[in-house]
């Protein structure tokens, strides 16, 4: 397997251990999880830590206010109050750009799903960011009206990532208790990488986990780990202790 | 007799933990208390080495109650395992309470992350010592398989040494005699103390 030398740090210690350095530069990171399962932390955690590192990026949001977005972030302490008003970290409401384009924020059509994309790219490349996050594609998704609209967008969204010298996560939202990677089923196809969140059941309570399915030309491990998420140190990973109580859940699924 | 029970406890304790780096200490309920008193006293004369004490058997509140010393000790951390799970809400610098006693994964994150702060700190400090020793206590193994499968416990105690002997932590485990079986896992240490009522093999 081709071990890609550049890498971006994915915020995370031993996520990073477990690829090889980090993302492949430049790739689409699909970040796929349940609600709560950690995603959007995960995403902060990378912008966060690159702006440390001066590199810039920028949030697209279109499941939160800004407000509460940020008053979530304030608790960790990976975020830097100063890295966004000096724009290291853009936190940007989808809603709020597709308002300005006289968009109908709740339904899509190709052309204004089209207008989105290419202002999304703009901005990238105006802000000159290499680190980019769309929380979620699903989201956007939700809001074209067709299977065929979608798998359209999904294609072409695919195609200008590509060109982009940035890397990307997507973030995707799944049903709980259930291993698929998106809701249209296409997202994946589009993305050089895939990190599952989920969560296991023992005696009743929920552990998080985290898998990294695919990470294309990289090294990486395929095991599942256990995902804490705390306020100091954001989200931290261990080997998750498996027992056959999981194999036999998953079995019944 | 009891003073001098008390005593032999504490000595052979304490040489067993500084010169092996884990330690096994299998323990009749009528001793346990006087176990904990030596192996506090350990923990309290040893203020440059760094401790983590993983209560599943008796929640901080009354650990500090009955020992009272031991929450002036600024090198000693705690994790309750059972108080969030009994629906206690206590709160304490010197003790993390695990949301369950199910979430073992946490808890080893806990520990190492523990030591890692308090190694960072202790190194900032004046009068910094060279080698500062690191310790687990995990009181006790047969507790946590209230909770557990047994098969869950020995793998997260065979990741708890590994990672203990990676990184150059000591582990003291105490298996109480007469709870659930998990005198098979006191195997698993360097040094292997059994606590009598009267004498200590």
């Amino acid at each position: 397997m081709p071990i890609i030398k550049e890498v971006c740090s994915t915020g995370i210690e031993e996520l990073d251990m477990k690829m090889s350095g980090g993302y492949p530069l430049g790739s689409t990171v699909l970040v796929t999880g349940c609600s709560g399962s950690g995603k959007t932390t995960m995403c902060m955690q990378f912008l966060f830590n690159g702006a440390r590192k001066g590199e810039r990026g920028v949030f697209f949001t279109i499941t939160e206010p800004l407000f509460k977005l940020t008053k979530n972030l304030e608790g960790f302490a990976f975020y830097d109050k100063k890295l966004i008003e000096s724009g290291m970290v853009n936190i940007i409401d989808l809603r709020i750009i597709s308002e300005r384009l006289g968009l109908d924020t709740e339904k899509y059509t190709v052309e204004d799903a089209g207008a989105l994309l290419d202002i999304l790219k703009d901005i990238a490349d105006e802000l000159d960011v290499k680190r980019l996050v769309i929380d979620s594609i699903t989201a956007l998704c939700y809001r074209l009206q067709s299977p065929q609209m979608i798998r359209d967008f999904i294609f072409k969204l695919g195609t200008s990532l590509a060109v982009m010298k940035c890397t990307t996560l997507l973030t995707s939202e799944v049903p709980p208790q259930t291993f698929k990677f998106s809701q249209y089923e296409i997202e994946e196809f589009i993305s050089d990488g895939i990190l599952f969140l989920g969560d296991v059941k023992r005696k009743g309570d929920l552990i998080r986990t985290l898998q990294i399915i695919k990470m294309r030309g990289t090294a990486h491990s395929r095991t599942k780990f256990a995902l804490n998420i705390s306020t100091q140190r954001g989200i931290e990973l261990i080997p998750l202790l498996k027992s056959s109580e999981f194999e036999f859940e998953t079995l019944l699924k | 007799m009891q003073d001098t029970v008390i005593e032999s406890i504490r000595e052979r304790v304490s040489v067993a933990i500084e010169v092996n780096q884990s330690v096994g200490i299998q323990v009749p309920e009528n001793r346990h208390k006087d176990l904990l008193e030596a192996i506090f006293h350990s923990m309290c004369r040893n203020t440059y080495d760094i401790w983590t004490f993983i209560t599943v058997n008796q929640t901080f509140d009354y650990l500090t109650k009955t020992f009272k010393e031991i929450t002036k000790q600024p090198n000693i951390k705690f994790i309750d395992c059972i108080s969030r799970a009994a629906g206690i809400s206590d709160n304490s610098n010197n003790c993390f309470f695990l949301e369950s006693p199910v979430m073992l994964e946490n808890l080893i994150l806990e520990v190492m992350n523990n030591f890692k702060n308090k190694k960072e700190a202790m190194s900032n400090a004046k009068n910094k010592k060279s080698d500062i020793d690191k310790y687990i206590v995990i009181d006790s193994l047969g507790a946590l398989l209230i909770y557990n499968d047994s098969e869950i416990i020995r793998k997260f105690y065979s990741l708890v040494m590994n990672r203990s002997r990676a990184e150059n932590i000591h582990v003291v485990s105490i298996f109480v005699e007469e709870e659930l079986n998990s005198n098979q896992l006191i195997q698993f240490n360097d040094k292997i103390i059994v606590v009598r009522d009267s004498f200590i093999d």
